[in-house]
């Protein structure tokens, strides 16, 4: 028997991979709609299996929306801005994030093994080692890349990999859609919130580069 | 060691043999279709062949028998490889329990005389593509390492065809799908990296400095051209094979029915490299290992989570 | 309807985006005012206790709300006279966010349920990130992205640890709704483990939006690149506000039988902010850096007080009153002394006394204040966090404790002193002082010692029954 649901986990370790050896802020923002279309479709598919509900799959479609084509096509427009298409000079170079990215998941498999979570099913906990992944991952991206649009791109990766921690914990919350709805809010105006700075930082300094604003330090 | 010889398995292994040159000819086809163009006869390399046999070689005064011997063992090693693969669900010609590592050997013994053969020469263009292919052939080998020990982990053996063919057998329709699909793809790169394609090699490029495979074999000629191609062939027809098996399980019940969905798979498989190399262009040669270490890096992962959560 | 604290200030603010400046100031003032009343009325439970879904007023969130609609009223005079002052091209932005920033902020201290919380506090950093890059110069930018950055970031963390207690819930088979009053109905039952690590994620994300070390390393940026009155926002009301989502998991840890883990966990991040705000204080050639230090301090402070518990709970619920007022009109007088020499040069600015008499006044009567000098309330609050401390018998706290205090005093007293008293031969004023300016501050501070003399009875209730959950009590 196939598991849909550990096919798009593995989906979403693929991107989250792919996202660590990538130079190229393009293909790192389609990257980005896809495993936000993925991570989207993950509670559908793991709580369809009791059945289908009409406002799961409405919330799904929202998130979609959401995560897969609002945040994306303001990145997309993001990049189209800046004149510069890719991440040049790494702070940590590709390889080694792909390193951390492999010793993220020893950690994350090794985490998920000592939480004695006997309640939950192998999808679940292949759901806990993915979002542990991913925000680790997230993580990764935001700390070893120089440009700000990278370090967005890695911020929406991290905040995937909780999503799909929360899905994977407290399944109460996925029902409660007033809040889903204003976390999901505060994830689009945080990203409208670092558009506009970056195209500010682009304005004044020419470059998304973070590593020239450096004035600020004791 | 159990020989299960058969003439089902034979003829299969003469049928894989016999359509290797074809399938090349696909790759051919579907680029041509890309850029608009009709392409060479399906046949190209089959005529290719046989015009190259019927040729003579010409050898280099400084080389030794080495030069010589290059282009038979890597022939021979890879037509070697075929007699261990289960085409289409039917026992392979030879199989025993540990031959995976021997496959994947005679495969390094194959690359390794025809590196010898290509430094014989001393030229430095052939040198230079000698070291870029050792380079990224050992790292592409750890990828496959690590899949030879994810697959025994799943299908409990260590015998090539029993990978496939086994009660536990190793595809994309079993219980671990999600692990075979990342699996998948790191082959997938292992394919086009072995095999010196696009994105990591151009077998169409036309300056030694770029090249990496096809530089190497600048000197052979005539026969022992053909036999390196051949043996190219067979290594490609081997990963497709691979792949095929990992796409689909051959149980429908008939054997011929499983071979006509086999061979169509198989096109399938070469028209996807044919299409990457039509939509892609290659890598600059630092981003090559990156490349090549994702599938690595995919395979760590599935191995990971089959240490834990396959019991 | 309690709702209305936020949703006054949200609609307000959207609308001065599209009004014209001079009716936005009056909008600004107008709302500041309204939502002083409706706070006061919520105070005195004129609309009686509300028990939503979503939201509660509970008195440590009241004590917060009431603190940051004082506050804003007077901050939002100044920044009537401070804007007209610089002649800012974004005005309208600026004072709807200020607004908006009210606006999240309120719906922090009204929150009940967990993720409403978070996503409360969440909306406080987007809606002040504006009013930091207002003025769009490279330091400031450089400011702004660190601050969303790394308070998302941290925030995001939080999240992390409200799925942990939730999943705490969730594993021994509880079914209540998921806000802080309710669980705390059913704390005991909670599995431990993940409430103890949910609590770590929670002080990590809150804990980076208040500032604590090492996750404050966003805060002295911030704080000193926004425009005063920002900043007098940023210091003397959110930072409160992420206080007080940790206070409110602290709560839930101790009715759940895990109180000294936490009150552990908050003293050592308490002191960790004492002692790197002093070692940083002490080479400040920025004086609204300095000030931004000296919040983490006090933010610092404040954690150590609650962690400690019994008197000096209550200390740090009046050390928190009273660092909002002083550290507020500190900024303001910043702000002032930033118009006045156009510099944030500590260098540079010398001579305050005999060139800008009021402001030097203020900041001086400040920084007295702010060390802990009586009649200023930070005496009492301190105090009564070293009596608390040594009551409960943690003698190494209170050491490093008092050791961050007069560390912090020396060096920024160096610092200080040479601002008001040196001479300084030049004589160029860019902007003199007015009363619209200077009053503010004096006022905040005035309103810090009228506390001292006088506490409202009303106020020391709230205090009691804040910190009565943790087992904070005055007597001893």
């Amino acid at each position: 028997m196939i598991h849909i649901s550990n096919i798009l986990l593995a989906l979403i370790l693929l991107s989250v991979l792919l996202s660590l050896r990538s130079n190229r802020l393009m293909a790192l923002v389609k990257l980005m709609a896809f495993q936000g279309v993925v991570v989207s479709a993950v509670p559908l598919v793991l709580e369809t299996s009791h059945g289908v509900n009409v406002n799961l799959f409405l919330f799904f479609l929202l998130l979609v929306l959401v995560k897969g084509i609002l945040i994306p096509g303001l990145m997309y427009r993001a990049v189209k801005w800046v004149v510069v298409d890719r991440e040049i000079e790494p702070i940590i170079g590709y390889h080694a994030s792909l390193f951390a990215g492999l010793i993220m998941i020893v950690f994350s498999v090794y985490v998920t093994n000592h939480l004695q979570l006997a309640m939950f099913s192998e999808s679940h906990k292949l759901l806990m080692v993915t979002g542990i992944t991913t925000m680790g991952a997230g993580l990764i991206l935001l700390m070893a890349r120089r440009k700000a649009i990278t370090q967005v791109i890695g911020y929406l990766m991290m905040e995937n990999g909780i999503y799909l921690i929360g899905t994977a914990l407290a399944k109460q919350v996925h029902t409660q859609y007033v809040v889903e709805f204003a976390v999901l809010l505060d994830l689009i105006v945080a990203v409208l919130v670092m558009g506009i700075v970056l195209n500010d930082i682009n304005h004044t300094f020419d470059d998304v580069d973070t590593t020239l604003m450096g004035q600020l330090k004791d | 060691m159990d020989f299960t010889f058969s003439l089902a398995s034979f003829l299969s292994f003469l049928v894989a043999v016999a359509l290797a040159p074809l399938f090349m000819g696909v790759i051919l086809k579907v680029k041509a279709f890309f850029a608009g163009k009709q392409g060479p006869p399906w046949l190209i390399k089959y005529y290719t062949l046989i015009k190259l046999l019927r040729k003579g070689s010409v050898y280099s005064t400084s080389t030794t028998f080495v030069f010589k011997l290059g282009p038979i063992v890597s022939f021979v090693t890879a037509l070697m490889l075929l007699l261990f693969f289960p085409f289409a669900g039917l026992p392979p010609v030879l199989s025993f329990h540990g031959d995976v590592v021997i496959l994947f050997y005679l495969l390094g013994l194959g690359r390794f005389f025809t590196v010898l053969a290509a430094l014989d020469t001393a030229s430095p263009f052939e040198g230079m593509g000698a070291a870029r292919e050792v380079f990224f052939s050992a790292l592409a080998e750890a990828t496959i390492f690590v899949i030879i020990a994810l697959f025994f982990r799943l299908s409990g053996s260590l015998s090539f065809a029993e990978y496939f063919t086994g009660v536990h057998a190793v595809n994309l329709w079993s219980e671990s799908a999600a692990l075979i699909f990342l699996v998948l793809i790191a082959l997938f790169i292992v394919l086009l990296t072995e095999n010196s394609r696009v994105p990591v090699d151009d077998p169409a490029t036309h300056l030694e400095l770029t090249m990496i495979h096809e530089v190497m074999i600048l000197d052979h000629s005539g026969p022992d051209l053909a036999l390196i191609e051949m043996g190219a062939f067979f290594k490609m027809l081997f990963y497709s094979s691979f792949v095929s098996c990992l796409l689909f399980p051959f149980h429908t019940g008939t054997p011929l029915f499983n071979v006509i969905i086999f061979y169509i798979i198989m096109t399938l498989v070469y028209a996807t490299v044919g299409l990457i190399e039509s939509i892609t262009a290659r890598y600059k040669m630092d981003m090559v290992p990156n490349f090549i270490l994702t599938s690595f890096a995919l395979v760590f992962f599935a191995i990971i989570l089959t240490m834990e959560f396959v019991q | 309807m309690l709702q209305l604290v936020f949703l006054i200030p949200i609609i307000a603010g959207i609308a001065v985006f599209f009004l014209p400046v001079k009716i936005g100031r009056m909008v600004l003032i107008g709302t500041a005012i309204t939502h002083l009343l409706i706070t006061a009325l919520e105070w005195f439970h004129v609309t009686g206790p509300l028990h939503n879904k979503y939201f509660s007023n509970t008195p440590e969130g009241m004590l917060v709300l009431a603190i940051m609609s004082f506050l804003f009223l007077f901050i939002s005079l100044y920044t009537i006279s401070y804007m007209a002052e610089v002649e800012m091209s974004k005005e309208p932005t600026f004072n709807a966010c200020m607004l908006l920033f009210l606006g999240a902020m309120s719906m922090v201290t009204i929150a009940d349920h967990i993720i409403m919380l978070w996503v409360a506090v969440e909306a406080t950093t987007l809606m002040s990130a504006p009013l930091i890059f207002v003025r769009r110069s490279k330091e400031s930018l450089e400011a702004t992205w660190k601050y969303v950055l790394i308070c998302s970031v941290g925030i995001a963390l939080a999240l992390l640890g409200c799925f942990f207690i939730i999943f705490s819930m969730e594993m021994s088979n509880i079914h209540v709704p998921i806000s802080f009053s309710s669980l705390s109905d059913v704390a005991d039952q909670l599995n431990s483990v993940w409430l103890k690590a949910g609590f770590i994620f929670i002080v990590i994300g809150y804990g980076t939006k208040m500032g604590l070390a090492p996750m404050h390393t966003w805060l002295p940026d911030a704080h000193s690149e926004a425009p005063s009155p920002a900043s007098a926002l940023l210091s003397g009301a959110l930072l409160n506000c992420a206080f007080l989502g940790v206070y409110r998991c602290h709560q839930l840890m101790h009715s759940a039988g895990l109180g000294d883990y936490s009150s552990n966990v908050l003293i050592a991040f308490g002191l960790a902010s004492m002692l790197v705000s002093a070692i940083f204080i002490l080479n400040q050639t920025d004086y609204k850096r300095m000030l931004a230090y000296s919040s983490i301090e006090n933010m610092g402070i404040i954690a150590v007080g609650i962690g400690i518990g019994g008197l000096a709970a209550f200390g740090a619920m009046l050390h928190m009153i009273h660092h909002s007022l002083i550290k507020s009109s500190l900024f303001l007088s910043a702000g002032n002394i930033l118009l006045g020499y156009g510099t944030k040069s500590i260098d540079k600015t010398r001579g305050m006394l005999r060139l800008f008499p009021k402001t030097g006044m203020s900041f001086f009567a400040g920084f007295a204040g702010i060390s802990g000098f009586p009649p200023f309330g930070i005496f009492i609050s301190e105090l009564l966090i070293i009596l608390g401390a040594i009551q409960a018998g943690r003698y190494v706290a209170v050491t490093i404790f008092i050791f961050c205090l007069i560390l912090i005093f020396a060096g920024a007293s160096r610092l200080v002193m040479q601002m008001i008293f040196d001479e300084n031969k030049e004589d160029d004023r860019l902007v003199p002082e007015t009363w619209a300016r200077a009053l503010p501050p004096i006022i905040l501070l005035l309103t810090s010692m009228a506390l001292i003399i006088w506490l409202p009875d009303s106020l020391y209730q709230t205090i009691q029954s804040a910190i009565s959950s943790i087992g904070g009590t005055i007597h001893g």
